[in-house]
């Protein structure tokens, strides 16, 4: 029952995105890409686009994408420890 | 750990293209594809290949100050460009604005590699369950 009960709650929103999806009418939006592509080899020094990107203009993401593998790192280590290693 | 011959050989015959591939791919993150991140990913898989056929133990408490200092060398170089731009977080440099993205490639590349040799090692650590 309850298996049933989340296949079809994953075909309804699959259903929901699709139509949100379609409704669009494939119109993407280019006016971020575009000035990515013309710009970011003047601005940046970069030949590699997401290079750019990722060291340039989103350089404080990229700095807390580092964090969370730091922090995950971290719980990992606390995870796999046996209880009587764990100092208190 | 089980012992094979065939993965013995093998992976000490190969773990020093695969460092040195993961260096390539760091250091030439700005002019192909590639990156810190993916590089930093290869270096430990060349790393790690070292466990197999030697006895080598990584330290982790060492491993996890080298992660933390290697993170807050990523800020303050990425701070940098306050003093000589006037706004942080981007390129301090107006011209060989390449030496700026391969110190910080290398500097995620490392951090990568040493959290992903870090979890490694914390499961060899814990020992063989069976």
């Amino acid at each position: 029952m309850r298996r049933l009960v989340s296949v079809v709650l994953v075909v309804f929103f699959a259903f929901l995105m699709m139509s949100r999806f379609l409704e669009s009418g494939f119109f993407v939006n280019e006016l971020s890409s575009n000035y990515y592509i013309f710009n970011s080899y003047t601005e940046v020094g970069s030949k590699n686009i997401v290079t750019g990107i990722y060291l340039d203009y989103r350089l404080l993401d990229s700095i807390f994408e580092a964090g969370i593998l730091l922090v995950s790192v971290a719980g990992v280590i606390f995870m796999s420890k046996k209880d009587e290693n764990v100092k208190r | 750990m089980k012992d094979s011959t065939i993965l013995k050989s093998m992976s000490h015959f190969i773990y020093p293209f695969v460092i040195l591939y993961g260096f390539y791919i760091t250091i030439g993150g700005d002019l192909t594809s590639g990156g810190g991140f993916q590089g930093g990913a290869i270096i430990a898989t060349g790393l790690l290949l070292m466990t197999f056929f030697s006895d080598v133990k990584f330290n982790l408490t060492k491993l996890n100050k080298i992660e933390k200092l290697l993170f807050l060398f990523i800020i303050t170089v990425s701070v940098i460009s306050l003093f000589t731009k006037g706004h942080a977080f981007t390129n301090p440099f107006s011209e060989n604005k390449r030496i700026f993205l391969i110190t910080l490639n290398l500097a995620l590349g490392f951090k990568v590699a040493v959290g992903l040799v870090n979890i490694f090692e914390s499961f060899l650590e814990e020992g063989d369950p069976f």
